[in-house]
């Protein structure tokens, strides 16, 4: 039976904070978690789309996983690149792809493995990026890894908005909240903000609490036109998308971070027909506390300069107005870029969210940013009615 | 340039000038590649104690460092006839944002403390990412006058800041 594109399965490996099997062979497991869930075959699969850290990895994730997981012929493989938004983006192509009769079932994967044998995720980063271009400037200027950056978006934001630590403090507190009731997180530890303040700083005003959890780990989801019969997992309607890549220039007189986002999330929501009101949770990327803080105002949830607030009084946390980052985010829960998001709005909408299961959760928005804020992807899904 | 700015971090290492003496926070690997098409107009100029950033050839705008076409007027790079020009500009500027880095990659940063590193808004109107010319433990305000000075990796010499105004306002850790 052929239907709407929906996404029909989902597979998740352990989030390990340790070394251990390559993006290769954590892609394989998801791949089979992935289809063991939407009781399918790779027989089934005419579709693979595949997405990486971008970054300097030996072992990055390409489309040669097609025949190392063991994968027959396909009709759409690629490996797609939009920086940090590409997993969100893996779901609109696959929609498109289906739409077009392109493909039928199209598996969508992401892999990351930064932390090896004695070596720290951070290390992985900090060692990353060559000694071209601006970014071979800026990091014989003493730019490693990506901390530094958002923390000068950070110290900028604070710094128009009025704000403090305390701001942060809350988007960290908030995410650890959600995290306790996640299995799939791996910083469940209850925190307080006691606990953030103690935190080590690893570049002003970002300590370690406010970065997101790198793990070694992958996320696989389906999306398919076909609907196996007997299957317990209710499938989850794509019912909107919208992308917007701005092409804002760092020059003197501009901000560092508005524009775009917005526009992503009201082509989606227009596509959906539906408003910000009838949202029950907002998975949206947090790579750092502060991309939660810009991208609540960007994303329209909170005016310019009130994000903070906002979040100190709750809003976001358990039992808030707005349930933001259900599973931890990927501050309290796990690093795998797009995949955190969406992974954890399919659970909640599924009714698989355990203790942290908001209730009723029947239409979520999932966002990706990439770059320095420069690429916004949205989605709006939604448990199809009984 | 002066011989020093700003406090410096505990155990600072050696003066700047120093024959023989390696770059205060990053060790020779971090050098930028000089050669690169793409910047070395920049690290020429560097070399002679000028700063150089791209303008668009057609309207005179300022444009981002890795970029070949104007968004302002569309002029491009065609081959023979470049749309873009690398022209000295003021040393002057203003601190956009700025950072303390505690975060030290050991082999990669051989300074011994905190570091800044400084968004600085240039009146060219340039942005470019920078760290200080000398020695220094601490973040300059927002907003803060700063002049362009230079520091060397390895045997590449790169812009680099200068404040000018040092922090007035000691940021507590909790409000």
């Amino acid at each position: 039976m052929s239907q709407a594109p929906a996404i029909t399965g989902l597979g998740m490996t352990e989030m390990s904070v340790t070394a251990g099997p390559d993006s290769y062979a954590l892609a394989t497991e998801a791949v089979a978690a992935a289809l063991a869930d939407a009781g399918l075959d790779r027989g089934d699969v005419d579709g693979l789309l595949v997405g990486s850290s971008q970054g300097v990895r030996e072992d990055r994730l390409g489309v040669a996983l097609a025949r190392r997981a063991g994968f027959g012929d396909l009709r759409l493989l690629e490996h797609l690149e939009i920086k940090g938004a590409t997993a969100v983006a893996m779901v609109t192509r696959a929609v498109l792809a289906i739409g077009a009769g392109m493909a039928r079932t199209v598996l969508c994967v992401f892999a990351d493995a930064p932390i090896g044998a004695g070596k720290a995720a951070g290390s992985t980063y900090a060692q990353s990026g060559g000694n071209s271009g601006v970014r071979g400037l800026e990091r014989a200027s003493g730019v490693l890894g990506s901390v530094p950056t958002f923390a000068l978006l950070a110290s900028r934001y604070l710094h128009v908005s009025g704000g403090s630590e305390a701001d942060l403090c809350a988007v960290a507190v908030a995410a650890r909240a959600w995290a306790t009731g996640s299995p799939q997180a791996v910083n469940r530890k209850p925190l307080d903000e006691d606990g953030y303040y103690a935190s080590r700083m690893i570049s002003t005003p970002l300590r370690v609490l406010d970065c997101a959890r790198p793990v070694n780990g992958a996320v696989a989801v389906i999306v398919s036109s076909v609907r196996p019969a007997g299957r317990a997992a209710p499938a989850i309607e794509i019912r909107g998308m919208g992308a917007v890549h701005p092409m804002r220039r760092r020059r003197a007189g501009g901000e560092s971070w508005f524009g775009g986002g917005g526009q992503a999330v009201d082509d989606a929501l227009a596509m959906a027909g539906t408003s910000r009101d009838g949202l029950d949770v907002v998975e949206l990327y947090d790579p750092f506390s502060i991309v939660t803080l810009c991208l609540l105002e960007e994303y329209g949830f909170c005016a310019t300069g009130q994000a903070g607030k906002f979040v100190r009084g709750g809003g976001i946390a358990p039992g808030g107005e707005l349930p933001v980052n259900t599973g931890g985010g990927q501050l309290s829960g796990f690093y795998l870029q797009g995949m955190t998001p969406l992974a954890e709005a399919l659970r909640q909408l599924r009714g698989d969210g355990g203790d942290r299961q908001v209730p009723g959760a029947q239409t979520a928005l999932v966002t990706g940013i990439g770059g320095r804020v420069d690429h916004h992807e949205a989605l709006i899904l939604a448990r199809a009615a009984a | 340039m002066t011989a020093t700015q700003g406090a410096a971090p505990q155990g600072t290492v050696p003066e700047e000038g120093l024959s023989g003496a390696g770059d205060w926070l990053v060790a020779p690997d971090l050098a930028p590649d000089a050669a690169d098409p793409v910047m070395a107009p920049l690290y020429a100029a560097a070399a002679r104690g000028a700063l150089a950033l791209p303008f668009c050839a057609a309207c005179g705008a300022a444009l981002e460092l890795e970029q070949y076409v104007c968004d302002a007027c569309g002029a491009s790079a065609e081959i023979g006839t470049p749309g873009r020009e690398w022209r000295d500009v003021p040393l002057v500027g203003t601190v956009h944002a700025a950072t303390l880095v505690h975060r030290r990659e050991p082999g990669l940063i051989v300074a011994t403390g905190p570091y800044p590193v400084i968004d600085v808004e240039l009146t060219s109107g340039h942005r470019l990412v920078l760290t200080t010319a000398t020695p220094s433990g601490q973040a300059p305000e927002i907003g803060a006058p700063v002049e362009i000075a230079f520091r060397t990796v390895g045997a590449v010499t790169l812009p680099a800041v200068r404040v000018l105004r040092p922090p007035q306002v000691i940021r507590t850790t909790r409000e």
